[in-house]
């Protein structure tokens, strides 16, 4: 289901790269498929199926409903994707995505966008207050 | 939500079977120079959003408004005024807490988020990266106000942004941008012929892929009073570039 939000800024036309997510999402990954994301998003596909695998993307939720994504980047860091729509708190989307506009997604969103797909995502509950702390510090992380 | 404020433009003409609202809609920006009628449009959006039966409508701005606008479509009923809840942040970082504990606040959850002059929130802290994570932010409370609201319903998000001069920097042309990857259906108040005393503007919706264009006339009176008229042609050419002002005058 957050999928169907997440792939794409908002009410937008869907480009290639965000059609082989779509795709995805209702079948599983396999060989051929993981070609294709490499094809597509290049190094960063490779980068998002090594953090799918070591597990390290978690859906955080709290009583209210509200959700969040972390995601434990290689370097150790943990970086922030809101659920429901397209932002990670990392350098990589702030230059490449954000900037720049020459990519789509960092590795970030699109671990999490892969681990929504395989059902891999870590699952934690933490309180309101908590997740309002989660959202919050978000801003303080620097590149 | 280009359907509320489509609702709010269309009340000076025969009002028709009001449209099924039920699917959430995308965010949209509502964007124009100083003294466009940015505020008095979020503000009849408002009232027209709490007269629709649903939750209450939360209305973010710096400052309280400095008079109720006037006649501004639906009728100023206290029923509707109660259900509109101001809320005024003072800052980016009060702005920003709010947003980020909105899944605190008890209570119904309200079916229309409204936000006058983000570009005050936005001066404070200029970069990229801050100004992507406040428009993210905006669109993620709408969306758990839409979750709380249940399925089938939603609540709906419109953000005021004023726009700069021609000429401005190419930093607010870049901020610009990326808002509008986030707010993909925009409306466009710009400066049209106006009359002795009046202020006329045209008012473009581009509702982001979900149908053509429209455009109306909104005039606000030296009293204050707003009128709305539709553009003559009611086919909109999509093609035709915004801004190509004829300047008639209906």
């Amino acid at each position: 289901m957050l999928c169907d939000q997440a792939p794409a800024f908002p009410g937008r036309k869907r480009t290639g790269p965000e059609r082989v997510l779509v795709e995805l999402r209702h079948r599983h990954l396999n060989d051929h498929r993981i070609h294709r994301l490499k094809f597509v998003f290049g190094s960063s596909a490779v980068q998002a199926l090594d953090l799918v695998d070591r597990r390290s993307v978690t859906l955080i939720s709290s009583p209210s409903g509200r959700r969040v994504y972390q995601v434990l980047g290689s370097s150790g860091r943990t970086y922030t994707c809101l659920a429901s729509c397209h932002y990670c708190s990392c350098p990589a989307f702030a230059f490449s995505v954000l900037r720049k506009g020459d990519s789509l997604l960092c590795k970030h969103l699109l671990a999490v966008y892969l681990s929504q797909i395989t059902r891999t995502c870590q699952q934690l509950s933490v309180s309101d207050k908590q997740l309002t702390d989660i959202l919050s510090v978000e801003k303080t992380q620097e590149a | 939500m280009a359907e509320t404020l489509r609702r709010v433009l269309n009340l000076g003409i025969a009002a028709g079977p009001g449209k099924n609202t039920a699917e959430a809609e995308p965010p949209l920006l509502l964007l124009g120079g100083p003294g466009s009628g940015k505020t008095a449009l979020l503000f009849a959006a408002a009232l027209e959003a709490a007269g629709e039966g649903r939750g209450p409508v939360l209305f973010l701005t710096r400052r309280p408004l400095q008079s109720l606008p006037r006649r501004t479509g639906p009728a100023l009923e206290p029923l509707r005024l109660q259900k509109i809840r101001f809320q005024y942040p003072p800052s980016t970082r009060e702005l920003l807490r709010f947003l980020c504990s909105a899944h605190e606040a008890r209570g119904p959850a309200p079916s229309l988020l409204l936000l006058d002059s983000l570009e005050e929130y936005l001066v404070e802290d200029p970069g990229s990266q801050e100004a992507a994570y406040l428009a993210a932010l905006l669109l993620d409370t709408a969306v758990h106000f839409s979750h709380r609201v249940g399925p089938g319903r939603g609540c709906g998000l419109i953000v005021a942004l004023q726009t700069q001069e021609e000429g401005g920097d190419s930093g607010n042309a870049l901020q610009l941008a990326l808002l509008q990857r986030y707010f993909p259906a925009q409306c466009w108040l710009q400066p049209d012929a106006a009359g002795p005393g009046q202020c006329c503007l045209r008012a473009s919706l581009e509702p982001g892929g979900l149908g053509p264009r429209e455009e109306w006339w909104v005039i606000f009176q030296p009293d204050g009073e707003m009128t709305v008229t539709r553009w003559p042609t009611q086919a909109v050419d999509t093609s035709s570039h915004k801004g190509s002002s004829s300047g008639g005058q209906p």
